[in-house]
């Protein structure tokens, strides 16, 4: 997705990686709360917690864009979906940031552009595409976000 | 589950119907000059039916009814009961006009609002000429102009509120109108009346619901609080206590506010038993019992199509006529009973009629023929089998056990509610059916079990029954693991934390087994430790998620846990898919195996059923082919053959009975299993269907997606 040129982002530190989540997004991060596994959930699906009495997933950041499993999630990272909330996991606590220097388009699935933040790099995350890819059966998805008015990507089967 | 949408679906229709309605325009006016063209009337028959069939199907009912008082016009034409004559020409174009007028206003507002119009009325005064009998079954409308006011003030026996409106029933002169029943529409499409109701759109009292469990949640962890940090006992705290019934009596409201009345659909109800009365020349007595137990409103609609198909065959196949009860030694007027009452977290709704009961002797018969043996079993297992045709047998899918058809469709629709369905018959004396449902989607009972060291819940309409392990018979046949059961048979055993693909941190071989059911088969799961039953608040999980087929869903414990709410059929799949397999063809629903997936020729000739099916088929990941008539899919199918083949019976060219009878006579498609779906009920028929080798019969009006993969499923699976 095109990257506005300044981009007002939360900064989730996975291993030694950093994404970046446009702020609009994020409902509030949390520490890792107690998690129940979802059995036969993909490995992208960490478990469910209980947010206030709802009942969250939690994602895999590591794993949504391709690269394997996040290990020892400290944080979570609670988005703000037209479907309910969803977590991402970081491995240390976020911070915010704003993403002005864009250094180039990035390869990982899921993502919009990498970005110099200081000293390190951040990839900006597409979240539509990122959740998106999580079915399989993306269409499912479009469906149901459709239904909601999530603005989705125009991927129809 | 999204297939396609609904105004995907009624897009699709509106496409359809304008074609059919200019079709149909066309050939009254052909048929004004050449009365008794049997060809035509039969197009005009078939274009209505096909109307009424996608309409139904596109949940435009009052469009359907519309189109369904035509095709009545039409029929009597058909069969020669009435002649063509100016009038009759006159009321039919005036009917289709108004059709057109209702399709347009339903399609438009999704049914939801469609105000009804104009009721069709003959044309005025007909003249001396065609006075003759024959030519005068449309008495005017019973009723005056004001038909089309709301449905509290529609009279008697008009049809159903607020479609259009042709009386065409002669003897249902004003003259034999005993007392009014109440109007047959569920209250749940009537306005709101006057007295103090308001409406409130659904998400706002979800919302509310949800809001008030987030605020029973917040004060478990205040008590927590309370506990830990400042070491007060809570419920030593009066403050605290009367927060805790308040909120208890707050979700318990909120609850309430998706509760109506079963006598909302009884008027519906006692209307098909008094319609059905009269058609047959029976006479019986409507009794309503408990109507004002209250259910959710999800449940009771989900309930309401299968209510209706179990009076409709206690009138058909169990009443007598009056003649035989009277030589039976039974009072003339028979009676049909419907009881509701609730019963703990359940509300059982039985309908008793006091005919002539179940033929067992039948029931055998048919099941031994399929290989059931039936020694064994109980009157009352036996009369179970009526429920349970895809179980206990494998090649045919409607009941053809003397109890009507399709109760097995009645079953899964119940199940679908999460509920279950009993049977109870006394020859001579009458039979009755209980529906047994929980009185809200929300709440379910569970069983709680433990396995792996995490707890799981399994809905309690799924299980079986549970032991405790030890003593159990166990066998082994083909690799897998069984145990055997009370009726002799075996039935297949995983272990629950392998199938959920979790580390067993036990290695108890002697653990409790749980037999789970789903509509068709039984599957035993070993687990580590029974823990109780417990009503369960369920929630569903996000639509971010992937499906996950063996979770129904999950709840926040009290103490802030979440505790998964297991699938029983998306875990027998999975069980079943994970064992040591024999070569099997993917099991057809949701099996992801892309190299062979069974293929199916859907035939039917109007276009808004077609797709529907084809979308619903492609979705349970079948490969699906479509043709609009016989003579289509003949072609097709002898070009390439299909495993499955799922056809309308009113067609063009090649109707679904001849088709049928077609692929059975050819020899290289002689073994291609034929699913019927027809909105053509009667059991003349569905009998016609088995006669001419068909396998299975669905009536279009219990259509919906779940009997259909049932139905499907059953069928392919039998062919493993």
């Amino acid at each position: 997705m095109a990257a506005a040129d300044r981009q007002d982002a939360v900064l989730v530190p996975v291993g030694d990686d950093l994404y970046g989540v446009p702020i609009g997004w994020v409902g509030e991060v949390v520490t890792l709360p107690q998690l129940t596994p979802l059995v036969t959930a993909p490995a992208s699906v960490l478990g469910l917690f209980n947010l206030r009495g709802e009942i969250v997933p939690l994602l895999d950041t590591a794993a949504l864009v391709g690269l394997g499993q996040t290990d020892t999630v400290t944080f979570v990272v609670v988005l703000r979906t037209k479907v309910g909330p969803v977590g991402l996991s970081a491995t240390a606590c976020p911070r915010r940031a704003i993403l002005a220097d864009l250094l180039g388009p990035s390869e990982l699935s899921g993502t919009a552009g990498s970005y110099r933040v200081g000293d390190e790099l951040a990839v900006l995350l597409d979240v539509e595409a990122l959740l998106t890819g999580l079915t399989p059966a993306a269409s499912e998805l479009v469906d149901a976000t459709n239904a909601r008015g999530l603005p989705s990507h125009s991927r129809r089967h | 589950m999204a297939v396609l949408s609904a105004p995907q679906i009624r897009a699709l229709f509106a496409q359809e119907a304008e074609i059919r309605l200019a079709q149909l325009g066309q050939h009254l006016l052909a048929l004004e000059s050449n009365g008794a063209d049997m060809e035509l009337i039969g197009s005009i028959f078939r274009e209505l039916h096909t109307l009424k069939g996608s309409s139904a199907v596109a949940g435009l009912p009052t469009v359907s009814d519309c189109a369904h008082e035509l095709e009545g016009l039409v029929e009597d034409l058909r069969s020669g009961r009435t002649s063509t004559t100016p009038t009759l020409i006159d009321t039919l174009l005036a009917g289709v006009d108004t059709l057109a007028e209702v399709i347009q206003t339903a399609v438009a507002a999704g049914d939801a609002a469609a105000p009804g119009p104009a009721p069709i009325e003959p044309a005025p005064a007909r003249s001396t000429g065609d006075a003759e009998p024959a030519a005068a079954p449309l008495t005017p409308p019973a009723m005056p102009a004001d038909v089309t006011a709301p449905a509290d003030v529609i009279a008697p026996f008009d049809v159903v509120a607020p479609s259009a409106v042709i009386s065409r029933a002669p003897d249902m002169a004003p003259a034999n109108v005993e007392a009014p029943p109440a109007m047959a529409v569920p209250a749940w499409t009537t306005p709101a009346d006057a007295g103090g109701v308001v409406m409130v759109p659904l998400e706002r009292l979800d919302e509310l619901t949800r809001l008030i469990s987030e605020s029973a949640s917040a004060h478990l962890r205040v008590g927590r609080m309370l506990s830990d940090k400042l070491k007060l006992d809570p419920a030593s705290i009066t403050e605290f206590n009367e927060l805790s019934r308040a909120l208890n009596d707050l979700q318990d409201r909120a609850m309430r506010t998706q509760m109506v009345a079963v006598s909302t659909v009884t008027d519906a109800l006692h209307r098909t038993v008094r319609d059905l009365a009269r058609a047959q020349g029976k006479d019986i007595r409507w009794d309503a019992r408990g109507t004002d137990t209250e259910l959710d409103r999800g449940v009771l609609r989900r309930l309401s199509d299968s209510l209706i198909h179990l009076v409709r065959n206690a009138v058909d196949h169990g009443i007598e006529t009056p003649a035989e009860r009277i030589a039976a030694g039974k009072p003339p007027i028979a009676t049909v009973r419907i009881h509701a009452m609730q019963l703990g977290s359940e509300v059982i709704i039985a309908i008793t009629d006091d005919g002539r009961g179940i033929d067992l002797e039948r029931v055998k018969e048919e099941a031994n023929r399929h290989g059931v043996s039936t020694d064994a079993l109980s009157d009352e297992d036996v009369a179970a089998l009526t429920l349970r045709s895809g179980l206990s047998t494998k090649t045919f899918v409607t009941d053809v056990s003397g109890r009507g058809v399709g109760l097995d469709v009645v079953r899964t629709n119940v199940e679908a509610a999460r509920g279950r369905i009993e049977v109870r018959s006394q020859p001579g004396q009458g039979a009755e059916f209980r529906v047994i449902v929980p009185i809200t989607l929300a709440v379910l009972r569970c069983l709680l079990v433990e396995a792996g060291g995490a707890r799981y819940a399994l809905p309690f309409h799924r299980v079986v029954r549970s032991e405790s392990g030890q003593g159990t018979t166990r066998a082994h046949a083909e690799g897998n693991d069984m145990v055997w059961v009370d009726d002799g048979q075996a039935v297949p055993l995983s272990v629950l934390t392998e199938t959920l693909g979790m580390p067993a941190d036990s290695e108890s071989v002697d653990g409790p087994i749980v037999f789970l059911a789903d509509s068709a088969r039984r599957h035993a799961f070993r687990i580590d430790r029974l823990i109780g039953q417990r009503d369960v608040v369920l929630k569903g999980l996000s639509a971010v998620l992937p499906n996950v087929p063996a979770v129904a869903g999950a709840s926040v414990e009290p103490d802030g846990s979440i505790l998964l709410v297991l699938d029983p059929p998306g875990l027998i799949q999975r069980a079943r898919q994970s064992r040591p397999v024999r070569s099997v063809r993917p099991a057809p629903p949701g099996a992801g195996d892309e190299t062979e997936r069974p293929g199916i020729l859907v035939v039917d000739d109007a276009l808004t059923v077609r797709e529907l099916q084809r979308s619903i088929l492609e979705r349970a990941n079948f490969s699906v082919r479509v043709a609009a008539d016989g003579v289509q899919a003949l072609a097709m199918l002898n070009e390439l053959p299909s495993d499955l083949v799922l056809t309308d019976v009113e067609m063009p060219l090649m109707d679904g009975f001849a088709l049928t009878e077609a692929i059975r006579a050819t020899e290289s498609l002689s073994n291609i299993p034929v699913l019927i779906l027809s909105s053509r009920s009667s059991d003349a028929d569905r009998q016609r269907g088995l006669d001419v080798g068909a396998d299975g019969y669905i009536v279009k009006s219990g259509f919906d997606e779940t009997a259909l993969l049932t139905a499907v499923g059953r069928l392919l699976g039998s062919r493993l």
